[in-house]
Protein backbone atom coordinates (compact mmCIF):
# COMPACT_ATOMS: atom_id res chain seq x y z
CA UNK A 1 0.00 0.00 0.00
CA UNK A 2 2.95 2.35 0.58
CA UNK A 3 3.93 1.91 -3.07
CA UNK A 4 0.38 2.79 -4.12
CA UNK A 5 0.51 5.85 -1.84
CA UNK A 6 3.85 6.91 -3.35
CA UNK A 7 2.34 6.64 -6.85
CA UNK A 8 -1.05 8.19 -6.10
CA UNK A 9 0.14 11.14 -4.00
CA UNK A 10 2.10 13.00 -6.72
CA UNK A 11 -0.53 12.14 -9.35
CA UNK A 12 -3.33 13.56 -7.19
CA UNK A 13 -1.21 16.62 -6.41
CA UNK A 14 -0.60 17.24 -10.10
CA UNK A 15 -4.29 16.70 -10.87
CA UNK A 16 -5.25 19.30 -8.24
CA UNK A 17 -2.66 21.73 -9.60
CA UNK A 18 -3.87 21.20 -13.18
CA UNK A 19 -7.48 21.77 -12.14
CA UNK A 20 -6.50 24.99 -10.35
CA UNK A 21 -4.51 26.29 -13.33
CA UNK A 22 -7.30 25.48 -15.81
CA UNK A 23 -9.81 27.17 -13.53
CA UNK A 24 -7.73 30.36 -13.33
CA UNK A 25 -7.10 30.36 -17.10
CA UNK A 26 -10.79 30.05 -17.91
CA UNK A 27 -11.89 32.69 -15.38
CA UNK A 28 -9.32 35.19 -16.67
CA UNK A 29 -10.15 34.32 -20.31
CA UNK A 30 -13.86 34.84 -19.69
CA UNK A 31 -13.05 38.14 -17.96
CA UNK A 32 -10.94 39.59 -20.79
CA UNK A 33 -13.11 38.11 -23.62
CA UNK A 34 -16.68 38.80 -22.48
CA UNK A 35 -18.10 38.13 -25.95
CA UNK A 36 -16.46 34.74 -26.46
CA UNK A 37 -18.84 31.80 -26.81
CA UNK A 38 -16.30 29.03 -26.24
CA UNK A 39 -13.76 28.35 -23.53
CA UNK A 40 -10.04 28.87 -24.07
CA UNK A 41 -8.94 25.36 -23.08
CA UNK A 42 -12.04 23.52 -21.85
CA UNK A 43 -15.54 23.78 -23.36
CA UNK A 44 -17.10 25.13 -20.17
CA UNK A 45 -20.08 26.88 -21.93
CA UNK A 46 -21.23 23.41 -23.08
CA UNK A 47 -20.73 22.04 -19.57
CA UNK A 48 -22.71 24.97 -18.15
CA UNK A 49 -25.61 24.28 -20.51
CA UNK A 50 -25.58 20.61 -19.48
CA UNK A 51 -25.50 21.47 -15.76
CA UNK A 52 -28.37 23.95 -16.19
CA UNK A 53 -30.46 21.27 -17.87
CA UNK A 54 -29.82 18.53 -15.28
CA UNK A 55 -31.52 18.28 -11.90
CA UNK A 56 -30.07 16.56 -8.83
CA UNK A 57 -32.53 13.70 -9.30
CA UNK A 58 -31.63 13.00 -12.96
CA UNK A 59 -30.15 9.65 -13.81
CA UNK A 60 -26.37 10.11 -13.99
CA UNK A 61 -26.10 12.33 -10.91
CA UNK A 62 -26.62 9.73 -8.12
CA UNK A 63 -24.34 7.23 -9.88
CA UNK A 64 -21.58 9.83 -10.24
CA UNK A 65 -22.03 10.88 -6.59
CA UNK A 66 -21.76 7.28 -5.39
CA UNK A 67 -18.66 6.77 -7.57
CA UNK A 68 -17.04 9.89 -6.09
CA UNK A 69 -17.89 8.69 -2.56
CA UNK A 70 -16.38 5.25 -3.27
CA UNK A 71 -13.21 6.81 -4.70
CA UNK A 72 -12.94 9.00 -1.59
CA UNK A 73 -13.39 5.98 0.66
CA UNK A 74 -10.72 4.07 -1.27
CA UNK A 75 -8.28 6.98 -0.90
CA UNK A 76 -8.90 7.05 2.86
CA UNK A 77 -8.39 3.28 3.10
CA UNK A 78 -5.17 3.41 1.05
CA UNK A 79 -3.83 6.20 3.28
CA UNK A 80 -4.72 4.30 6.47
CA UNK A 81 -3.31 0.99 5.20
CA UNK A 82 -0.03 2.61 4.11
CA UNK A 83 1.37 2.66 7.63
CA UNK A 84 4.61 0.79 8.32
CA UNK A 85 4.23 -2.71 9.70
CA UNK A 86 7.69 -2.96 11.25
CA UNK A 87 8.66 -5.37 13.97
CA UNK A 88 10.48 -3.41 16.70
CA UNK A 89 13.43 -4.82 18.60
CA UNK A 90 15.07 -3.72 21.82
CA UNK A 91 18.12 -1.54 21.23
CA UNK A 92 21.27 -1.44 23.35
CA UNK A 93 20.95 2.33 23.88
CA UNK A 94 18.13 4.89 23.76
CA UNK A 95 19.48 6.68 20.70
CA UNK A 96 19.19 3.53 18.56
CA UNK A 97 15.93 2.30 17.07
CA UNK A 98 16.00 -1.24 15.69
CA UNK A 99 13.37 -2.58 13.33
CA UNK A 100 12.93 -5.42 10.93
CA UNK A 101 10.30 -6.51 8.45
CA UNK A 102 7.65 -9.11 9.30
CA UNK A 103 8.90 -11.21 6.36
CA UNK A 104 12.33 -11.42 8.03
CA UNK A 105 10.72 -12.75 11.20
CA UNK A 106 8.66 -15.17 9.09
CA UNK A 107 11.78 -16.41 7.29
CA UNK A 108 13.64 -16.97 10.57
CA UNK A 109 10.70 -18.90 12.00
CA UNK A 110 10.27 -20.88 8.79
CA UNK A 111 13.94 -21.87 8.72
CA UNK A 112 13.77 -23.02 12.35
CA UNK A 113 10.54 -24.98 11.84
CA UNK A 114 11.70 -26.70 8.66
CA UNK A 115 14.83 -27.87 10.48
CA UNK A 116 12.63 -29.97 12.78
CA UNK A 117 12.96 -33.68 11.97
CA UNK A 118 9.34 -34.66 11.36
CA UNK A 119 8.38 -31.52 9.45
CA UNK A 120 8.03 -31.97 5.70
CA UNK A 121 7.31 -28.31 4.97
CA UNK A 122 5.97 -25.17 6.55
CA UNK A 123 4.45 -21.84 5.68
CA UNK A 124 4.71 -18.92 8.07
CA UNK A 125 2.98 -15.56 8.31
CA UNK A 126 4.28 -13.07 10.83
CA UNK A 127 3.48 -9.65 12.19
CA UNK A 128 4.58 -7.75 15.28
CA UNK A 129 1.66 -9.27 17.16
CA UNK A 130 1.25 -12.78 15.86
CA UNK A 131 3.22 -15.56 14.23
CA UNK A 132 1.19 -18.26 12.49
CA UNK A 133 2.87 -21.48 11.42
CA UNK A 134 1.24 -24.06 9.20
CA UNK A 135 3.46 -27.14 9.23
CA UNK A 136 3.15 -30.30 7.19
CA UNK A 137 4.16 -33.50 8.91
CA UNK A 138 5.15 -36.88 7.48
CA UNK A 139 2.48 -39.50 7.97
CA UNK A 140 4.69 -41.43 10.40
CA UNK A 141 5.43 -38.45 12.61
CA UNK A 142 4.79 -38.38 16.34
CA UNK A 143 1.58 -36.83 17.72
CA UNK A 144 3.63 -34.38 19.81
CA UNK A 145 4.85 -32.58 16.69
CA UNK A 146 2.66 -29.53 17.27
CA UNK A 147 4.08 -28.91 20.73
CA UNK A 148 7.61 -29.54 19.42
CA UNK A 149 7.16 -26.94 16.69
CA UNK A 150 5.60 -24.48 19.15
CA UNK A 151 8.51 -24.97 21.51
CA UNK A 152 11.07 -24.38 18.77
CA UNK A 153 9.32 -21.19 17.66
CA UNK A 154 9.14 -20.00 21.29
CA UNK A 155 12.86 -20.66 21.69
CA UNK A 156 13.62 -18.63 18.58
CA UNK A 157 11.47 -15.71 19.72
CA UNK A 158 13.21 -15.79 23.12
CA UNK A 159 16.58 -15.53 21.37
CA UNK A 160 15.51 -12.42 19.48
CA UNK A 161 15.41 -9.11 21.41
CA UNK A 162 11.82 -8.40 20.35
CA UNK A 163 10.22 -5.46 22.08
CA UNK A 164 6.88 -7.21 22.02
CA UNK A 165 6.67 -10.99 22.02
CA UNK A 166 4.16 -12.09 19.33
CA UNK A 167 1.58 -14.77 19.97
CA UNK A 168 2.41 -18.09 18.35
CA UNK A 169 -0.18 -20.18 16.58
CA UNK A 170 0.80 -23.55 15.11
CA UNK A 171 -1.27 -25.91 13.02
CA UNK A 172 -0.05 -29.27 11.70
CA UNK A 173 -1.40 -31.11 8.68
CA UNK A 174 -0.33 -34.55 7.68
CA UNK A 175 1.29 -34.94 4.27
CA UNK A 176 0.20 -38.04 2.40
CA UNK A 177 2.74 -40.33 0.77
CA UNK A 178 6.09 -41.81 1.67
CA UNK A 179 8.81 -39.77 3.32
CA UNK B 1 35.87 15.15 3.21
CA UNK B 2 37.22 18.73 3.38
CA UNK B 3 39.04 20.55 6.13
CA UNK B 4 39.65 24.17 5.12
CA UNK B 5 40.87 27.11 7.24
CA UNK B 6 43.52 27.52 9.83
CA UNK B 7 44.58 25.18 12.64
CA UNK B 8 43.37 25.77 16.16
CA UNK B 9 45.16 25.79 19.49
CA UNK B 10 42.48 24.02 21.50
CA UNK B 11 39.93 21.30 20.77
CA UNK B 12 36.31 22.45 20.91
CA UNK B 13 34.04 21.03 23.57
CA UNK B 14 31.30 18.84 22.07
CA UNK B 15 27.79 20.21 22.22
CA UNK B 16 25.68 18.83 25.08
CA UNK B 17 23.69 15.74 24.14
CA UNK B 18 19.94 16.18 23.64
CA UNK B 19 17.51 14.55 26.04
CA UNK B 20 17.09 10.76 25.67
CA UNK B 21 13.42 11.14 24.72
CA UNK B 22 14.36 13.51 21.91
CA UNK B 23 17.10 11.17 20.71
CA UNK B 24 14.67 8.26 20.75
CA UNK B 25 12.17 10.24 18.70
CA UNK B 26 14.83 11.24 16.17
CA UNK B 27 16.11 7.69 15.85
CA UNK B 28 12.58 6.38 15.28
CA UNK B 29 11.87 8.97 12.63
CA UNK B 30 15.09 7.99 10.85
CA UNK B 31 13.85 4.41 10.33
CA UNK B 32 12.42 5.28 6.93
CA UNK B 33 11.37 8.23 4.87
CA UNK B 34 8.18 9.59 6.38
CA UNK B 35 4.96 9.20 4.42
CA UNK B 36 2.94 11.06 7.07
CA UNK B 37 2.38 14.15 4.95
CA UNK B 38 1.15 12.15 1.96
CA UNK B 39 -1.08 10.02 4.16
CA UNK B 40 -2.72 12.96 5.92
CA UNK B 41 -3.26 14.87 2.67
CA UNK B 42 -4.77 11.81 1.04
CA UNK B 43 -7.05 11.23 4.02
CA UNK B 44 -8.28 14.84 3.80
CA UNK B 45 -8.85 14.64 0.02
CA UNK B 46 -10.58 11.27 0.44
CA UNK B 47 -12.85 12.55 3.22
CA UNK B 48 -13.80 15.61 1.15
CA UNK B 49 -14.70 13.39 -1.82
CA UNK B 50 -16.55 10.95 0.44
CA UNK B 51 -18.57 13.70 2.14
CA UNK B 52 -19.38 15.41 -1.16
CA UNK B 53 -20.42 12.14 -2.80
CA UNK B 54 -22.61 11.10 0.11
CA UNK B 55 -24.30 14.50 0.41
CA UNK B 56 -25.01 14.69 -3.34
CA UNK B 57 -26.32 11.10 -3.34
CA UNK B 58 -28.65 11.91 -0.41
CA UNK B 59 -29.77 15.08 -2.17
CA UNK B 60 -30.41 13.12 -5.38
CA UNK B 61 -32.54 10.51 -3.60
CA UNK B 62 -34.71 13.23 -2.05
CA UNK B 63 -33.54 12.91 1.55
CA UNK B 64 -33.42 16.71 1.82
CA UNK B 65 -36.80 17.08 0.09
CA UNK B 66 -38.19 16.39 -3.38
CA UNK B 67 -38.20 20.10 -4.24
CA UNK B 68 -34.45 20.39 -3.65
CA UNK B 69 -33.79 17.25 -5.67
CA UNK B 70 -35.73 18.77 -8.58
CA UNK B 71 -33.57 21.93 -8.77
CA UNK B 72 -30.96 22.16 -11.55
CA UNK B 73 -27.34 21.40 -10.73
CA UNK B 74 -26.31 24.92 -11.73
CA UNK B 75 -28.98 26.71 -9.76
CA UNK B 76 -30.20 30.00 -11.36
CA UNK B 77 -30.34 31.49 -7.88
CA UNK B 78 -26.59 30.97 -7.43
CA UNK B 79 -25.84 32.19 -10.97
CA UNK B 80 -27.84 35.38 -10.32
CA UNK B 81 -25.95 35.97 -7.06
CA UNK B 82 -22.61 35.61 -8.86
CA UNK B 83 -23.71 37.90 -11.67
CA UNK B 84 -24.78 40.56 -9.16
CA UNK B 85 -21.17 40.81 -7.88
CA UNK B 86 -19.03 40.02 -10.97
CA UNK B 87 -15.76 41.55 -9.74
CA UNK B 88 -15.87 39.87 -6.34
CA UNK B 89 -16.90 36.54 -7.93
CA UNK B 90 -14.02 36.63 -10.41
CA UNK B 91 -11.44 37.57 -7.80
CA UNK B 92 -12.65 34.85 -5.43
CA UNK B 93 -12.59 32.32 -8.29
CA UNK B 94 -9.04 33.30 -9.32
CA UNK B 95 -7.78 33.17 -5.73
CA UNK B 96 -9.43 29.76 -5.25
CA UNK B 97 -7.82 28.45 -8.45
CA UNK B 98 -4.39 29.78 -7.49
CA UNK B 99 -4.68 28.26 -3.99
CA UNK B 100 -5.74 24.92 -5.49
CA UNK B 101 -2.82 24.97 -7.96
CA UNK B 102 -0.30 25.88 -5.25
CA UNK B 103 -1.58 23.19 -2.87
CA UNK B 104 -1.38 20.58 -5.62
CA UNK B 105 2.13 21.63 -6.66
CA UNK B 106 3.38 21.65 -3.05
CA UNK B 107 1.87 18.20 -2.44
CA UNK B 108 3.34 16.75 -5.64
CA UNK B 109 6.78 18.27 -5.11
CA UNK B 110 6.93 17.08 -1.49
CA UNK B 111 5.98 13.58 -2.62
CA UNK B 112 8.69 13.22 -5.24
CA UNK B 113 11.44 15.23 -3.53
CA UNK B 114 14.45 13.02 -2.75
CA UNK B 115 15.35 12.50 0.87
CA UNK B 116 18.00 14.86 2.20
CA UNK B 117 21.52 13.61 2.87
CA UNK B 118 23.03 16.20 5.19
CA UNK B 119 26.75 16.82 5.38
CA UNK B 120 28.13 16.96 8.89
CA UNK B 121 29.44 20.33 10.03
CA UNK B 122 32.00 19.88 12.74
CA UNK B 123 33.11 22.84 14.76
CA UNK B 124 36.90 22.67 14.77
CA UNK B 125 37.41 25.84 16.77
CA UNK B 126 37.05 29.59 16.31
CA UNK B 127 38.77 29.65 12.88
CA UNK B 128 38.15 26.17 11.60
CA UNK B 129 35.12 24.45 10.23
CA UNK B 130 35.21 20.87 9.05
CA UNK B 131 32.68 19.44 6.63
CA UNK B 132 32.33 15.69 6.46
CA UNK B 133 30.36 14.71 3.40
CA UNK B 134 27.30 12.57 3.94
CA UNK B 135 28.62 9.82 1.67
CA UNK B 136 32.02 9.70 3.40
CA UNK B 137 30.54 9.38 6.89
CA UNK B 138 27.98 6.80 5.77
CA UNK B 139 30.55 4.71 3.86
CA UNK B 140 32.87 4.66 6.87
CA UNK B 141 30.09 3.41 9.15
CA UNK B 142 28.88 0.87 6.57
CA UNK B 143 32.33 -0.60 6.01
CA UNK B 144 32.89 -0.98 9.75
CA UNK B 145 29.44 -2.46 10.33
CA UNK B 146 29.89 -4.88 7.44
CA UNK B 147 32.91 -6.39 9.22
CA UNK B 148 30.99 -7.34 12.36
CA UNK B 149 30.57 -11.08 13.01
CA UNK B 150 27.21 -12.28 11.67
CA UNK B 151 26.80 -9.34 9.29
CA UNK B 152 26.94 -10.22 5.60
CA UNK B 153 26.81 -6.68 4.29
CA UNK B 154 25.80 -3.27 5.51
CA UNK B 155 24.55 -0.01 4.09
CA UNK B 156 24.36 3.36 5.81
CA UNK B 157 23.18 6.85 4.98
CA UNK B 158 22.78 10.10 6.82
CA UNK B 159 19.25 11.51 6.98
CA UNK B 160 17.59 14.53 8.55
CA UNK B 161 19.00 18.03 8.32
CA UNK B 162 22.37 19.58 9.12
CA UNK B 163 21.30 20.73 12.56
CA UNK B 164 19.87 17.34 13.58
CA UNK B 165 21.42 14.56 11.51
CA UNK B 166 20.63 10.90 12.06
CA UNK B 167 22.07 7.72 10.69
CA UNK B 168 20.12 4.94 8.97
CA UNK B 169 21.95 1.63 8.93
CA UNK B 170 20.72 -1.49 7.16
CA UNK B 171 22.36 -4.76 8.16
CA UNK B 172 21.98 -7.98 6.20
CA UNK B 173 22.50 -10.71 8.76
CA UNK B 174 23.49 -14.33 8.29
CA UNK B 175 20.81 -16.87 9.23
CA UNK B 176 22.80 -17.98 12.28
CA UNK B 177 23.69 -14.47 13.49
CA UNK B 178 23.23 -13.60 17.16
CA UNK B 179 21.09 -10.48 16.86
CA UNK B 180 21.74 -9.23 20.40
CA UNK B 181 25.49 -9.60 19.93
CA UNK B 182 25.42 -7.85 16.55
CA UNK B 183 23.49 -4.89 17.98
CA UNK B 184 25.76 -4.67 21.02
CA UNK B 185 28.90 -4.71 18.86
CA UNK B 186 27.38 -2.20 16.44
CA UNK B 187 26.74 0.20 19.32
CA UNK B 188 30.01 -0.29 21.19
CA UNK B 189 32.41 -0.69 18.26
CA UNK B 190 30.98 1.11 15.24
CA UNK B 191 28.64 3.84 16.45
CA UNK B 192 30.75 4.91 19.42
CA UNK B 193 33.77 5.19 17.13
CA UNK B 194 31.72 7.16 14.61
CA UNK B 195 30.49 9.60 17.26
CA UNK B 196 33.98 10.09 18.66
CA UNK B 197 35.68 10.54 15.31
CA UNK B 198 33.00 12.93 14.08
CA UNK B 199 33.03 14.85 17.36
CA UNK B 200 29.29 14.37 17.89
CA UNK B 201 27.87 14.18 21.38
CA UNK B 202 24.87 12.26 20.05
CA UNK B 203 23.97 10.61 16.77
CA UNK B 204 20.51 9.00 16.61
CA UNK B 205 20.65 5.77 14.66
CA UNK B 206 17.91 3.70 13.04
CA UNK B 207 18.98 0.12 12.38
CA UNK B 208 17.10 -1.99 9.87
CA UNK B 209 17.73 -5.72 10.04
CA UNK B 210 17.42 -7.86 6.93
CA UNK B 211 18.47 -11.41 6.23
CA UNK B 212 21.29 -12.08 3.83
CA UNK B 213 20.57 -14.33 0.87
CA UNK B 214 20.27 -17.86 2.16
CA UNK B 215 22.23 -20.70 0.65
CA UNK B 216 19.80 -23.63 0.81
CA UNK B 217 21.35 -26.90 1.80
CA UNK B 218 19.78 -30.30 1.62
CA UNK B 219 18.71 -31.91 4.88
CA UNK B 220 19.38 -35.31 3.35
CA UNK B 221 22.99 -36.40 3.39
Amino acid sequence: MRVLLRILAPLLGLALAAAGVLFVIEVVAAWVRPDATTGLVVPWPDWRATLEGLTWANTPVPAIAITVAVVGLLLVLVAIAARRSDVHLDAPSPEIAVTTAPRVLARLVGTRVRATDDVAGASVTASARKVSVSAQSWNDSTPELRSTVTSRVDDLLAELPLRRRPRVSVSVQERKGPR
Amino acid sequence: MTAPAAPTDRAPAPAPAPAPAKLRRRSRSAVARSAGGDRWTMVIVGLVLLAAGVLVALLSYGVFGAARAGRPLLDPMIVDTLRAQPLVSRIVAIVAGVVLALLGLVWASNSVRPERRPDLLIDGGPDTSIVVSSAAAADAVASQAGGLPGVGRAKARLVGDESAPALRVTLWLADDADVRDVLRRLDSHVLTTARESLGLSALPVAVRLELDRSHPTSRVA
